[in-house]
């Protein structure tokens, strides 16, 4: 993929509190990837991808899209090539389902002009691809944590930009859930040459789907490439710092932490 | 929620009750008339007493109220907006205060009235600036530290206003305390608080669906393409007006802001582009309603139309507070 129409982050150095989140951090995220990026708590991964949609000044270096500084570009614009999928969101009034989905079409409303057929069928779509589809006219307030996430995913669906931030979106979720809604996202990304960059923390899950890491370590250090490169047990267990320990059964990878002395 | 799928019936419902409410201040008082007495006004044919009665004193002071009851409503959605918290409006965050603070001054050096509603424009402006950068700690800013602000600054105005009633001459301090509950019987210029309530219901309007998009949080906004600063800048601008037209007009009158919405938001739901013009129509006709109930129900005695808002608004809030929860 030609670096013309891609997310790219050159000399990337981003602190926040006096806490370096990525040194000197060079990536090129391009249309048809999927992105998952790890690291413990507390490092960082949120503030990066904040950082990423423009949303927060970079200490230095700069980020471009399709070859533009990402602070060049007007929101609008840029909301409808970038969406963002929060970890959670704060909601105090009344509001359906329905309701919150549609303001995924916000960037492409004009002014006064109100939602027609056609945003209320992607709506739709994406509600029905989250399986959300029944609970359209229910209020917002008597949804699960689980039906939220679901609800947050088919906003940003409806948005339907071709960089999709996912902040952990599979928290909450069941494990069905879980496998059917990372399945989507890649068959959608590769389909439609479109780009996902997730915020997860299970190795397993990353493995299975994300075809590219990033590592974010506590001190600025990171680490990327192609998932089968990074993630090792090796990587894994210096950035959990924790013994991972890797197995293969021929079809399937899987992580499991040992035990640990210092934990213990 | 059946009013949720036929918003304009909804909206002419409220239309209908604006009118009602109009009817209601027109022939209520000393001297009741009935319909027939006035629609005779309007083919010429009613008596000169009645004329002047209706024309001179009631509709004048009717449509005060309109304008400051849909004000007040406005001004109280648009900082439930800004706090992101439905229990905001202009008297929690101390905006109110300033403003009054303000107008009580221009009133103490005897200055025009118009000068009234700038005087109050800038304490209101004052007042909300002060709030959020108080509450505006490095990085973020939480509801509860803002809020709390409110509060505080809320009491330090009310000081203030205490001082100068203090200090003020005696001849004046009736007037005062009367428009500091909130009075309409006082004849004020009508023409400057609607043009900034045409002004303002306007520039909300458009602006209504970033405002809805705004509740989410600032990260979601601005990740959906809404510049969330400048947003957040003619919110600002746009609240303190209202407030000041509302205080200039009518002085302190509380609980409008914080239960029309409310209760709009109860039928209707969230959305400004339908929120915003029906909290504007609910608060006028309410207070229109009030108002006539303040002037007549122990006439010849008149009652500030703030205290009437207050008894019909506390338990009404307790009551939604209590069965929201």
């Amino acid at each position: 993929m030609s670096l013309t129409t891609a997310l790219t982050t050159k000399n990337l150095t981003l602190s926040i509190a006096q806490k370096l989140i990525c040194e000197k951090l060079d990536i090129s995220f391009n249309p048809g990837e999927f992105w998952g990026i790890m690291g413990v708590n507390g490092v960082g991964k949120t503030t990066l991808l904040q950082t990423l949609i423009g949303l927060r000044n970079a200490n230095h270096g700069a980020i471009t899209l399709n070859q533009k500084g990402i602070q060049d570009y007007k929101r609008i614009i840029l909301a409808k090539h970038m969406g963002l999928m929060l970890q959670e969101y704060e909601y105090n009034f009344p509001c359906t389902v329905m309701e919150a989905t549609l303001i995924g079409r916000h960037p492409f409303i004009h002014n006064w002009q109100w939602e027609d057929k056609q945003d209320r069928q992607l709506a739709q779509e994406a509600l029905k691809t989250v399986g959300l589809l029944d609970l359209s006219e229910r209020s917002i307030n008597t949804l699960s944590g689980g039906e939220k996430r679901r609800l947050n995913l088919a906003t940003l669906l409806t948005q339907n930009p071709d960089y999709y931030l996912l902040d952990e979106p599979v928290n909450h979720l069941d494990i069905k859930a879980q496998l059917e809604i990372l399945s989507l996202l890649q068959q959608q990304f590769s389909e439609n040459k479109q780009c996902g960059i997730m915020v997860i923390h299970d190795p397993n899950m990353a493995y299975r789907f994300c075809d590219h890491i990033l590592l974010l370590f506590n001190d600025g250090q990171w680490l990327s490439g192609a998932t089968a490169e990074i993630l090792t047990s090796d990587n894994l267990s210096q950035l959990y710092d924790c013994p991972i320990h890797q197995l293969n059964d021929g079809d399937h990878t899987l992580f499991i932490p040992l035990e640990n002395e210092k934990l213990i | 929620m059946k009013f949720k799928q036929h918003p304009f019936i909804f909206l002419s419902g409220l239309f209908i009750l604006v009118v009602i409410s109009f009817i209601f201040a027109l022939s209520s008082g000393s001297g009741s008339l009935s319909i027939t007495e006035l629609l005779s006004l309007v083919d010429g044919t009613a008596s000169p007493l009645h004329q002047s009665l209706i024309l001179e004193l009631r509709l004048p002071r009717a449509l005060a109220a309109f304008a400051a009851g849909a004000l007040l409503s406005l001004a109280g959605v648009l900082m439930q907006v800004l706090l992101r918290n439905p229990l905001a409006d202009p008297y929690v965050l101390g905006v109110s205060g300033g403003a009054a603070f303000a107008a009580l001054l221009a009133m103490l050096f005897g200055v025009h009235s118009l000068w009234l509603t700038g005087s109050a424009f800038l304490g209101a402006l004052l007042s909300i600036l002060m709030v959020f950068s108080f509450a505006h700690s490095k990085g973020s800013w939480s509801i509860s530290r803002l809020l709390l602000t409110g509060i505080i600054l809320a009491s330090g105005w009310g000081a203030l206003i205490s001082f100068v009633l203090v200090i003020a001459p005696a001849e004046k301090i009736h007037g005062m305390l009367f428009w500091l509950m909130g009075d309409l019987s006082y004849d004020r210029p009508l023409l400057p608080s609607y043009l900034i309530l045409l002004f303002g219901l306007l520039l909300a309007l458009s602006i209504s669906r970033q405002l809805n998009i705004l509740l989410w949080g600032d990260i979601q906004a601005g990740s959906l393409g809404i510049d969330t600063r400048r947003l957040r800048g003619v919110i600002f601008f746009l609240s303190s007006l209202l407030t000041a037209g509302a205080i200039a007009l009518a002085g302190s009158i509380g609980f409008v802001g914080l239960v029309i919405p409310h209760l709009v938001r109860l039928i209707i739901g969230t959305d400004h582009r339908l929120l915003l013009p029906a909290s504007a129509l609910l608060g006028g006709a309410l207070l229109i309603i009030a108002d006539t109930l303040a002037r007549t129900v122990l006439a010849p005695q008149q009652l500030p139309v703030g205290v009437l808002t207050a008894l019909i608004g506390v338990p009404l809030f307790l009551y939604l507070l209590r069965r929201s929860q």
